[in-house]
């Protein structure tokens, strides 16, 4: 185990490294990030055996992806907004194929107007698409999250993609130490990928071509049902990794202070760090207070969101990114995982941090200020020049 | 944020700024502390205005937001301290530090705080680091960073430098060794009425849809430049190939048809003076 200062984008890179990737497809040119541009370092130097191939856009990336993980290759890309929004029709036959590939993320805004700060409207566009979503808080999580990735991925019981998403610049960019694990631990962790069900040259086989309605449900629910696998895989996963690294991110949620809390806030990626400063000093000053971070969006935790319920009142969602023409994208999972459960908190959804805009401790006061002050508006962007504005839900 | 020591780089793209702030990390790391930083840019330029923030601290960082109430600004290059707001939020008993020629007391800045000057244009140039027009000046301001303010050790910031510097790293640490011996520091003097800290927000009026009604006319890019063109007129011949060749729309002409720059899109890129058949127009630093 070494301790480095990394980016979350060489994270990812030496997570990629560790995990002895085969084949790495990408578009280097932008919205590329310096993720793939390490691992091109690390393959040109011969430190990483593995075949990068560059091609003419994210959509030809994933394709490649898709197909050497078809001969059973353990693969990798990475991309960011309008390159991931490019690549959206080749996620479908990703997940469809069930080729585990894991790709990393960097959270972008998607334009118009050009813009590329933090934000999640290019990954919440995906989700729809069959891939497992990770959304990381620290650049130890991305690379942590990375490995724990590829075995969740290539579970015979799963055989899904996975991607890691780590916000702009809060991580990409962001330098912090990181534990790197040695080689020996990886591979104990995580050994080579399980070669056989998949197709073998010289053996007639076919993958994703036409079917009529007699099956085509089946294989979708077939889909489905892996899914449904994936947040008891996680958890067994992560305790493997932590008994050989000692650290733990929480499974598919990380509660922070939230056993007896009276206002808790769901958060997702960096802005978890900024709002457990602030759980601490609300603590401090008596007010029970605590978060839920959403490591998993899909499958979406809708378990543990009913277990935060049944212990707390007020739940406040809150979204880097607003699904046009009804709410932030969480805050409409977390209504409707609670909706079927026995436990009905006030909620609020709160729309912060678009767009690369700042997610400061005064925001996340502010939230809290809300939810325990009792029934807000349904959602409410935040930030906004005054008076806010608020907005009717649908 | 008690203990987290808090620093500010302004810069322009190309001199360095980013890497300074994720040298300054390392050396912090090296010294055994947790540091954290990142920096903020639109899209890649050389020249425009880049702002970097590095934190340091014993303890895991718990905050990942931008700097707005620095206990330091460093600032890459003293033309910003006319366009860019660099002392905003800077703390009372904080500490600027401008790479200029001129003395630390001629500095025109807001706040009387305790500042340091160094001229690492000059000690850039002199160990071959960058151009003498674009000198790339980050190691010999992070010297002058440990000379005036001992935030990292000068050990920590030379082992940094050799390990993370892509390039020329004798030159580099030849420069922040200079950098840190060269650095002048005088003291806050004048009574100091805290500045206010930038309101996270849009200061911009909001759209109110999706075209934009002003003229791009109205954006001066000018902030960017640290050359500016001279026109020698008289050996002037009226091709208007600079006013072709101009990337930006920074020619008109006067009435006799000799080109005169707008100043105000200017962003000193020298093509015009590259293009001009007769060579007749100077690009000279600007004061």
């Amino acid at each position: 185990m070494t301790l480095k200062v990394m980016s979350g984008n060489y994270a990812q890179s030496y997570a990629a490294c560790l995990a002895r990737v085969q084949v790495i497809s990408a578009y280097p040119i932008t919205p590329q990030t310096s993720i793939v541009e390490k691992l091109a370092d690390l393959v040109a130097s011969g430190e990483l055996p593995a075949q990068f191939v560059k091609v003419e856009s994210e959509h030809s990336a994933m394709q490649v992806c898709v197909s050497a993980s078809a001969l059973g290759a353990r693969t990798y890309t990475a991309t960011s907004s309008q390159g991931l929004l490019l690549m959206h029709e080749l996620l479908h036959w990703a997940a469809g194929m069930r080729a585990p590939v894991v790709m990393g993320v960097v959270n972008r805004s998607v334009a118009p107007p050009w813009s590329l700060g933090a934000d999640h409207a290019d990954t919440m566009s995906q989700r729809d698409t069959g891939w497992i979503q990770f959304y990381a808080e620290s650049n130890q999580e991305v690379l942590d999250t990375v490995l724990q990735a590829y075995r969740l991925a290539e579970d015979p019981a799963i055989r899904l993609p996975a991607m890691v998403s780590e916000d702009a610049f809060y991580l990409s960019h962001t330098l912090e130490p990181v534990e790197v694990p040695d080689q020996s631990l990886v591979d104990s962790f995580l050994p080579a990928r399980d070669a056989r069900a998949v197709l073998v040259p010289g053996v007639a086989a076919r993958l994703g071509s036409f079917t009529g309605p007699q099956q085509y449900v089946e294989f979708r629910r077939e889909v489905a049902k892996a899914m449904e696998r994936v947040p008891e895989a996680l958890r067994q996963i992560e305790k493997d990794y932590q008994s050989l690294t000692g650290r733990f991110h929480g499974g598919p949620v990380e509660y922070y202070r939230a056993g007896d809390a009276e206002a808790v806030l769901v958060t997702m990626g960096t802005m978890t760090t900024t709002a457990r400063t602030v759980v601490d000093e609300m603590r401090a000053e008596g007010h029970r207070v605590g978060l839920a971070k959403l490591r998993l969006f899909r499958p979406f935790p809708a378990t543990e969101i009913r277990e935060l319920a049944r212990r707390t009142d007020r739940i406040g969602v809150v979204d880097r990114s607003f699904t046009f023409g009804a709410a932030g994208a969480a805050a409409t999972e977390v209504a409707a995982a609670l909706y079927s459960g026995p436990h009905h908190p006030v909620l609020s959804n709160f729309i912060v941090g678009i767009g690369g805009r700042e997610v400061t401790p005064n925001h996340i006061h502010a939230m809290f200020d809300r939810l325990l002050a009792g029934k807000g508006p349904e959602v409410q962007w935040m930030d906004l020049p005054l008076p806010p504005e608020e907005v009717a839900h649908g | 944020m008690g203990a987290t020591l808090e620093i500010r780089f302004h810069g322009r793209g190309g001199q360095g700024a980013v890497v300074a702030s994720e040298l300054l990390a390392q050396a912090a790391f090296l010294d055994g502390k947790m540091p954290q930083s990142f920096p903020f840019f639109g899209v890649e330029r050389r020249g425009a205005p880049v702002t970097a923030y590095t934190r340091i601290d014993d303890h895991p960082i718990g905050i990942r937001t931008s700097i707005t109430t620095p206990d330091i600004v460093v600032v890459l290059e003293s033309s910003l301290l006319r366009t860019q707001p660099v002392t905003d939020g800077l703390r009372e008993d904080g500490l600027l530090l401008v790479n200029t020629r001129n003395p630390a007391e001629e500095l025109m800045i807001p706040v009387p705080v305790r500042r340091a000057v160094v001229d690492a244009n000059q000690i850039a140039v002199a160990h071959g680091l960058g151009s003498p027009t674009m000198p790339i000046v980050n190691t010999a301001v992070l010297g002058a960073l440990v000379g005036a303010s001992g935030v990292v050790s000068l050990k920590a910031l030379d082992q940094a430098i050799d390990e993370f510097v892509p390039a020329r790293r004798a030159e580099n640490r030849a420069a922040a060794e200079d950098g840190y011996h060269a650095v002048h520091v005088v003291e806050a003097n004048t009574p100091f009425t805290p500045p206010v800290p930038q309101a996270v927000g849009p200061t911009l009026s909001l759209p109110e849809g999706p075209v934009a009604t002003l003229s791009s006319e109205l954006i001066h890019t000018s902030a960017w430049r640290t050359l500016r063109p001279v026109i020698h007129l008289e050996k002037c011949t009226r091709c208007n190939f600079c006013w072709k060749f101009c990337p930006d729309d920074a020619f008109t002409f006067d009435e006799k048809g000799y080109p005169v720059v707008r100043a105000e899109y200017c962003k000193g890129c020298g093509i015009c003076a590259v293009e001009c058949p007769p060579r007749v127009i100077e690009m000279v630093e600007e004061a």
